[in-house]
């Protein structure tokens, strides 16, 4: 009987579900991650996420173009990060307390925004018409490999740019100046700054990436995966992403492997939640309490490595 | 002298960005409206004047109202005034809240006692069950070193989801359409202190007398001087021999316990059922309000009373005219924006201090002219520049 559970849950369609759901929160993730390196919080994300996806859904339509949408949304989420970025950097705002002001605006600036630019309350209706959903890909060769091809193929351009931006965050981090900047002022902004690097220059570049990244995690919310924008959308993936950062210990891979957690938690919540017997409510919790223990299991292999370090630096006294 | 300047100033520099946040209101409601003017009289006048063809009267039912509505968000400025004090960053006040009103509902149900001894139970243990949850990212953040901030907001989802589950599936009055518990028993509610409909209950009195106590717990004893010096400067308050750890987790346990207690007693003394269907708003609300209060509990009622009355005028603007009620979360936001920023109006205040020593120097001068070593009141008043 279990075996017939398993069965039904974890075939093809789950697991491509798992790679869908996990998109948005990678491409928050992936923008945390840069952030974090600059030393910079940006606890931002998932305001940025509501409102650039609103922006995406409405340039989308009012320029009857994904594409458009789209860039939009990204230069949305860019204006709203070095909005954060101005107040924290120039005006001494606590960088904490101006992504909550932000995520206030996704919360409810949104509702009023919507209702300014076209009277609509809550969410966009039909405004996000079929042919303006970003559109989805078959890869040719591995779309005809049996399970693997349906797992891989079929999903959104930007699906796959989520987890093609892992490795470019990579690259930018370890393998261009930039990231070289971006990792010294992080760890030592006294240090940067001693060799003539501009740490605030740096901070607003990399909050800028974040917020260009979670934007198009909010393109991809309303353009591709709720189609169309609903007020109660992000629902906290902008914090989860937060979570799969500390997670991943603020590396890309380990970033993109706790989203990939999130993905499966949540996906499995969705498939559970339709059984009989089951409550959705408890289900609903799967995600957030993997989070949790995420954590938790994190803190504790740093704590133990720490302490082993510790005994073999007394072993060599 | 100077200290009465800078105090002026850092009165005018709030006011001058609630104007400012207020402004940008003003924009957006010329921007989206086609009756600004009706939409800006409600939401700055509307809540405690009753316009009526006979003239403009002052609205005693809608001031109370908006007393009535200070009540949870007193508990959850409180609250997040003691934990951001000791910089901890716990967002955890939505999952306290909801978690104590439900706590103090179910004993309010299920409980049989007299009355005046069953609202304290239901209360306290509300509040207990807020203290116990904010254990979790309060030890978690100690012992391992985990984000207080993440796990927190993590927490506030499962906690809503777990008593969601119970609300429906243990709990829940069957005869009712809506999912709700059973009624909360007579015995159980807190009255209001004037019965006028208002909700304006005892709670109120609770909730200031609890603003006394936060206050005094902050500034005259050992525990709130550590909590805040932890929040200054926590290597220095390591190395003066404080135990960091403990006042960190006591510093969010008393986040919780506020914040439960305010749940519970919102819900004791506003409804008649449980019936809270997702997080209930107040935790953020208290963010903003200790950002007005500067993180100093006296403050704190008057930071609540500005965003109750704001609340009320939003809602007062979408129900007479075509302004969404959101806009509270822009005007939010921006209060949040300017009010912390630090550097906002920075010049002036340079500007004072630097009178301030000039004068002081000019001062020095001329008594040392006059032969006079005695220099009056200097260091204090440089000592008040600093802040």
């Amino acid at each position: 009987m279990i075996g017939d559970l398993l069965l039904s849950i974890f075939n093809t369609d789950f697991l491509f579900s798992v790679i869908r759901i996990t998109a948005p929160i990678l491409f928050a993730a992936m923008g945390a991650v840069i952030a974090e390196k600059a030393g910079v919080v940006n606890i931002g994300l998932e305001g940025i996420m509501m409102i650039s996806a609103l922006f995406g859904a409405l340039i989308g339509y009012w320029t009857q173009s994904w594409l458009v949408g789209v860039l939009g949304a990204v230069v949305v989420g860019i204006l709203l990060a070095l909005l954060i970025g101005f107040f924290a950097f120039k005006m001494k705002t606590d960088i904490i307390l101006g992504g909550i002001a932000v995520n206030m605006l996704g919360a409810g600036g949104t509702i009023f925004l919507l209702y300014m630019f076209t009277g609509m309350k809550g969410n966009t209706g039909a405004l996000v018409t079929r042919d303006l959903l970003i559109p989805t890909v078959n890869i040719p060769l591995v779309q005809s490999i049996p399970f693997l091809g349906q797992v891989l193929s079929g999903h959104s351009v930007l699906t796959y740019l989520a987890f093609l931006f892992v490795w470019l965050i990579w690259v930018i981090l370890y393998k261009t100046p930039l990231g070289l900047n971006i990792r010294a002022v992080g760890e030592n902004p006294n240090a940067a700054t001693s060799i003539g690097v501009s740490v605030e220059k740096i901070q607003y570049i990399a909050i800028a990436f974040s917020g260009a990244l979670a934007g198009l995690g909010g393109a991809f919310m309303s353009m591709y995966y709720s189609q169309g924008w609903n007020s109660g959308m992000v629902a906290g993936r902008g914090f989860i992403a937060l979570a799969a950062q500390a997670m991943g210990r603020g590396e890309p891979l380990g970033t993109m492997l706790s989203s990939l957690l999130f993905g499966f938690a949540q996906a499995l919540r969705t498939k559970v939640s339709g059984m009989q017997g089951v409550s959705s409510y408890l289900v609903s919790v799967i995600p957030y309490l993997v989070t949790i223990i995420g954590l938790v299991l994190y803190a504790i292999s740093t704590m133990n490595k720490l302490k082993k370090r510790q005994v073999a630096a007394k072993g060599a006294e | 002298m100077s200290d009465r300047r800078l105090l002026l100033f850092n009165l005018l520099r709030g006011l001058a960005a609630i104007l400012l946040a207020l402004a940008v209101a003003t924009i957006f409601i010329f921007l989206s409206s086609d009756e600004p003017l009706t939409a800006l009289k409600y939401l700055l006048v509307g809540p405690v004047v009753s316009f009526k063809a006979t003239g403009n009267v002052f609205n005693t039912v809608s001031f109370l109202t908006i007393l009535a509505a200070m009540i949870p968000t007193i508990f959850s400025g409180l609250a997040v005034c003691v934990m951001f004090s000791a910089n901890q960053f716990n967002l955890g006040g939505e999952g306290a809240i909801m978690l104590g009103g439900f706590v103090g509902a179910l004993l309010g149900i299920y409980l049989h006692l007299n009355t005046g001894l069953h609202q304290v139970v239901c209360v306290l243990a509300g509040a207990i069950a807020g203290g116990l949850i904010m254990l979790i990212p309060a030890v978690l953040k100690v012992k391992l070193g985990a984000s207080e901030m993440v796990t927190s907001l993590m927490m506030n989802y499962v906690v809503m989801f777990v008593i969601l589950h119970f609300l429906n599936f243990v709990f829940a009055d069957r005869t009712k359409g809506a999912t709700q518990t059973f009624p909360i028993l007579e015995t159980a509610k807190i009255p209001e202190i004037v019965a006028n409909g208002t909700k304006l209950t005892w709670g109120f009195v609770v909730a200031l007398v609890f603003v006394v106590i936060i206050a005094l717990f902050m500034y005259r004893t050992k525990w709130g001087y550590a909590i805040r010096m932890i929040g200054i400067n926590q290597s220095f308050a390591q190395y003066s021999g404080m135990q960091v750890g403990a006042v960190i987790i006591l510093s969010q346990v008393i986040g919780g316990l506020l914040s439960g207690m305010g749940g519970s007693i919102e819900v004791l003394g506003r409804y008649n059922t449980f019936l809270w269907r997702e997080l209930p708003g107040y935790g953020w609300l208290g963010i903003t309000i200790a950002i007005l209060a500067k993180n100093n509990p006296i403050f704190v009622p008057f930071a609540a009373f500005f965003i109750a009355y704001l609340n009320k005028g939003c809602d007062l603007m979408a129900t007479y005219s075509d302004v969404p009620s959101e806009m509270i979360d822009i005007i939010q936001a921006a209060i949040f924006l300017f009010f912390a920023a630090e550097q906002f109006l920075a010049k002036y205040r340079q500007k004072i201090v630097v009178r301030n020593a000039q004068r002081d120097l000019a001062l020095q001068e001329a008594y040392a002219d006059q032969g006079d070593l005695a220099l009056p009141n200097v260091a204090g008043s440089q000592g008040g520049s600093i802040s």
